[in-house]
């Protein structure tokens, strides 16, 4: 068996529907088999898993896991996610109510994009996509409008560098509140500025260890 | 406007999916051919359709 793993559930019923459950200790991954010679890549199965992904966020928060991760067994899980159990059990046990939600603002300076070619190697190449990547910055008054209105909503926030043409603002948002946050984005269509405000999403920033 | 905001969804869903969530270490890069899936993931389109359209105007 191989399957792709979409994420981490605190519970075996939290799985359903077309994903198999397969036990972490006292969690379990949902996951999706692969049939054989089956590429992870496949363009239908992306597809489906997506789809799949968003049915388990309805059901219950779970952790998402980056897709392309593919698994054979138990075992082979345990083998690879085994030290991760302890702190994800925390975070489901915390934020079982509670979901992300992503508004991603383009750049008013957006930095231009190196290209692979000018680079005579690879770390210059990638030291450069870093400098673009944080080099982009966003109106101000439209990030002041968003601290105000948008980040008191959220448990948690997290202002993201996300490429040479955007900034990406992460909320973690209690189920219960999305509406309201979904409100405040809406109102901020009166500034001229492009922005998706998309979601729910389930734990993905927020899963992450943060980076020293 | 409806089918570009079905675009618009499944292209910001699949971002999330290929540049989102835990990593795990050992976990390989994706690819079909020459194209990386993880490296598409960074290019998605911003939308608020308003503000872009109003961008068009003035450019």
């Amino acid at each position: 068996m191989r399957a792709v793993v979409i994420g981490a559930h605190r519970h075996r019923d939290d799985i359903s529907g077309d994903a198999i459950a397969i036990p972490l200790g006292d969690l379990f991954l949902s996951a999706v088999e692969l049939a054989p010679q089956q590429p992870a890549g496949d363009r239908e199965l992306l597809i489906r898993v997506a789809k799949i992904r968003a049915r388990l966020l309805d059901v219950a928060t779970f952790i998402a896991v980056r897709y392309g991760f593919v698994i054979t067994n138990e075992s082979d899980a345990m083998s690879k996610c085994g030290a991760h159990v302890d702190r994800w059990r925390a975070l489901l046990d915390e934020h079982r109510n509670d979901v992300e939600l992503t508004l991603k603002i383009a750049a008013a300076t957006p930095q231009p994009r190196p290209k692979r070619t000018e680079f005579a190697n690879g770390a210059d190449y990638l030291r450069a996509l870093h400098a673009a990547t944080q080099g982009a910055a966003i109106d101000g008054a439209f990030r002041e409008a968003v601290d105000a209105r948008l980040v008191p909503l959220a448990k948690q926030h997290r202002w993201i560098h996300r490429d040479n043409a955007s900034m990406e603002l992460a909320l973690l948002v209690a189920r219960e509140r999305i509406d309201e946050v979904n409100a405040a984005g809406t109102a901020l269509k009166s500034f001229d500025v492009p922005f998706l405000l998309s979601g729910p999403w389930p734990l993905e920033v927020f899963a992450q260890e943060v980076e020293q | 406007m409806a089918d570009s905001d079905e675009e618009l969804s499944l292209l910001e869903t699949l971002d999330h999916l290929l540049d989102r969530g835990v990593v795990i270490s050992g976990e390989a890069v994706i690819s079909i051919g020459d194209v990386d899936l993880l490296y598409l993931g960074l290019n998605v389109v911003l939308a608020n359709v308003d503000a872009i359209i109003r961008t068009a105007r003035k450019t």
